[in-house]
């Protein structure tokens, strides 16, 4: 592939700075916010629902979503199919190496197949 | 590829056999090496993950130096995905940085369930910790925060750094390849699916939270496809933690022996996989 974009490196540059601003923003004040005063028990109750909420969105737009926004599991069979193998390898030996590696060797297999 | 990817999981493999197995953290072992032992899962799915990413950028125009400060300074492979892509079809500087401020909106939502866990820290400690907080370190330290009592701030910054040293270098040598290495992106982008598949198991306890799971994945999907960007992320992580906080309450206060509170058989329910710290 050659480059196909026509950005000096100054833009790129602005964007990387412009970037890290609007990644950073969200990253600093909750947690400066949240660490400096006392938190209600109920927003604690709350944000203990976060990370499986989250990681469950996150795994829902690698297996079920294009990169257009739109609904295209069949894109993603060989995803769909380790997804499951990864759940079971995960129950049964809660370790995190083996999850991930058997299941990047699943996708990679059925993707030669499918 | 092949040769890599039988490296990488031979390495993998090994790690696991030599660092995994022990729960506990030896007392005789410097602190530097037992947490590295803990991002290590993590490091090794930054190396393919970090190779494509390097590759990709460098496709879109990145030069190496600007692929380094990038992964250094934003640091989030979903939006570095994001800016090589966007670059790619030529979308204006303004429209990617405000799809980069959508899609990393969600930190907001894991600084605030951290917060908890770091309460008391010094300002220069919070402020070294979000700038490397990602998606990835997030999910290792919030499992070792809610599962072992003696993990600390610290460690945490600790896992930070060594996710933020493979992924950077990764990235690194992926732009110094460049389009030497040919990388299926879909799938290698599978690893970090997997690790965050695992971390859903692993945080699984009652009934209520695999309900909360389903909840969430399909109101995700909704409002991805309505808002057409990645703010749909943000949208339906907070109505779904939400609902499940307000049916853990209400179910807590109305019905306590609901079958909805009945523990999950699994790794999420053994104790000594997580212990809730109602402590802190």
């Amino acid at each position: 592939m050659n480059s196909v974009n026509t950005w000096t490196t100054t833009q790129h540059f602005w964007l990387i700075v412009l970037g890290f601003f609007v990644a950073f923003v969200p990253r600093y004040f909750p947690l400066l916010i949240f660490t400096k005063r006392k938190i209600p028990a109920w927003f604690n109750e709350w944000m203990k629902f976060v990370p499986v909420s989250l990681f469950t969105a996150l795994v829902v737009k690698d297996v079920f979503i294009d990169s257009n926004y739109q609904l295209a599991p069949m894109t993603h069979v060989p995803e769909l199919l380790a997804s499951l193998i990864v759940i079971i390898i995960a129950y049964r030996t809660r370790s995190m190496s083996m999850s991930v590696i058997i299941g990047l060797m699943a996708a990679f297999l059925i993707a030669m197949v499918v | 590829m092949g040769a890599l990817t039988v490296t990488y999981l031979t390495a993998g493999f090994l790690m696991e056999e030599l660092f995994l197995t022990k729960q506990v953290r030896n007392p005789n072992e410097p602190l530097w090496l037992s947490t590295l032992r803990v991002a290590m899962p993590l490091n090794l799915s930054y190396i393919p993950i970090g190779l494509a990413c390097g590759i990709l950028l460098h496709a879109a125009g990145f030069n190496t130096l600007l692929t380094a400060l990038v992964s250094i300074f934003i640091f989030s492979g979903g939006a570095q995905f994001m800016i090589a892509s966007m670059l790619t079809i030529n979308a204006p500087l303004l429209s990617i940085v405000l799809m980069l401020f959508f899609l990393e909106l969600r930190y907001a939502l894991l600084g605030s369930s951290l917060s908890r866990y770091l309460q008391g820290q010094p300002h220069r400690f919070i402020f070294a910790f979000s700038l490397s907080m990602n998606d990835e370190n997030y999910a290792v330290n919030y499992l070792k925060f809610a599962t072992d009592k003696k993990w600390d701030g610290h460690q945490a910054l600790m896992v930070e750094h060594y996710s933020l040293l493979f992924w950077t270098v990764s990235n690194v040598v992926g732009s110094l390849v460049g389009s030497a290495l040919k990388i299926n992106l879909s799938i290698v982008n599978f690893a970090l699916t997997a690790l965050f598949l695992y971390m859903i198991v692993m945080q699984i306890k009652s009934r209520l939270t695999v309900l909360i799971c389903v909840l969430s994945g399909f109101l995700a999907a909704f409002f991805m496809i309505l808002t057409k960007s990645t703010l749909g992320l943000v949208i339906s992580t907070l109505i779904a933690s939400f609902i499940g906080f307000a049916l853990e309450h209400y179910i807590t206060t109305h019905t306590p022996k609901s079958r909805w509170l009945w523990k999950v058989r699994g790794p999420g329910s053994r104790k000594d996989a997580v212990e809730e710290t109602d402590s802190n």
